[in-house]
């Protein structure tokens, strides 16, 4: 995947209303940066609810308009199972562990939410 | 948190329905109250883990399907169990400020995405609707245990 490195982004917990508003600001602010692909890291969220979603679906427009993707690194069953109820299992490049994040500032990019 | 009222602490089984009601601001920091109330009542109700699970999202999708939550707006839930059966509803009571998502933390997502929460309540309940009670609308969900007697 090192050709379609794009920073890193981590949330953890559960992403619901109140957090989808600062994870789309912060893809967005990453896609203005000029990056038209970004990971995403669920390993460690437990819960995503239609709100998420649309945030997750919103960015991944964006990415393809800008000639990349949204890739999501996602194992938990609960949110695969989320992603599989609205089709959408088959519409982000998923991933079950991170790929090789050399040449991007990870500790940057990290956005946690307990 | 306004209120947490159990209105019957008889568990399953003992014959009568339990009713619990929660009632919250609307703030989005607030809604994972209906999703811990859920589990509480999924557990008391005999749930499974995936069922409670299943529960729990289900009530998220119910509250945040309001489009015309206000800032000052009280969300009512009544979370019923009986039989192994749980029964949720869900009404805004209006707030004051005129413009929908005025001063509300993710309040421009208040709304979401109807057809991924319609999709998800499809998948996570048995039954599930909206209908206006009192002149206000409501939203609510029917979900069975899966080996609860018919």
């Amino acid at each position: 995947m090192s050709e379609d490195n794009g920073p890193l982004v981590v949330v953890d917990g559960e992403i619901d209303l109140a957090v989808a508003p600062s994870l789309r600001e912060r893809l967005e602010t990453l896609l203005a940066a000029g990056h038209s692909t970004l990971y995403l890291d669920l390993l460690d969220a437990t819960f995503l609810d239609s709100t998420a979603l649309g945030v997750l679906v919103t960015v991944r427009e964006q990415c393809q308009r800008a000639g990349g993707a949204l890739h999501l690194i996602v194992t938990e069953p609960r949110i695969l199972k989320v992603l599989e109820i609205t089709g959408l299992a088959t519409a982000f490049p998923l991933h079950g562990s991170r790929p090789d994040l050399a040449g991007t500032d990870q500790g940057d990019e990290t956005t946690r939410h307990e | 948190m306004k209120r947490l009222d159990m209105s019957d602490r008889d568990d399953r089984g003992g014959g009568r329905p339990e009713v619990i009601a929660l009632s919250f601001p609307a703030r989005a920091d607030l809604v994972a109250l209906a999703r811990f109330t859920a589990a509480s009542v999924g557990a008391r109700a005999g749930f499974d883990v995936e069922e409670i699970e299943d529960l729990r999202l289900a009530v998220d999708e119910l509250v945040v399907s309001f489009e015309a939550v206000q800032a000052g707006g009280t969300i009512h839930l009544r979370y019923t169990h009986d039989a192994g059966t749980v029964t949720i509803e869900c009404t805004v009571e209006p707030g004051l400020r005129s413009h929908p998502s005025e001063g509300i933390a993710g309040g421009e997502l208040w709304g979401g995405d109807g057809e991924l929460s319609r999709q998800l309540l499809d998948a996570l309940v048995d039954e599930h609707g909206r209908e206006q009670r009192q002149g206000r609308p409501c939203v609510w969900l029917r979900k069975h245990r899966a080996n609860a007697s018919a």
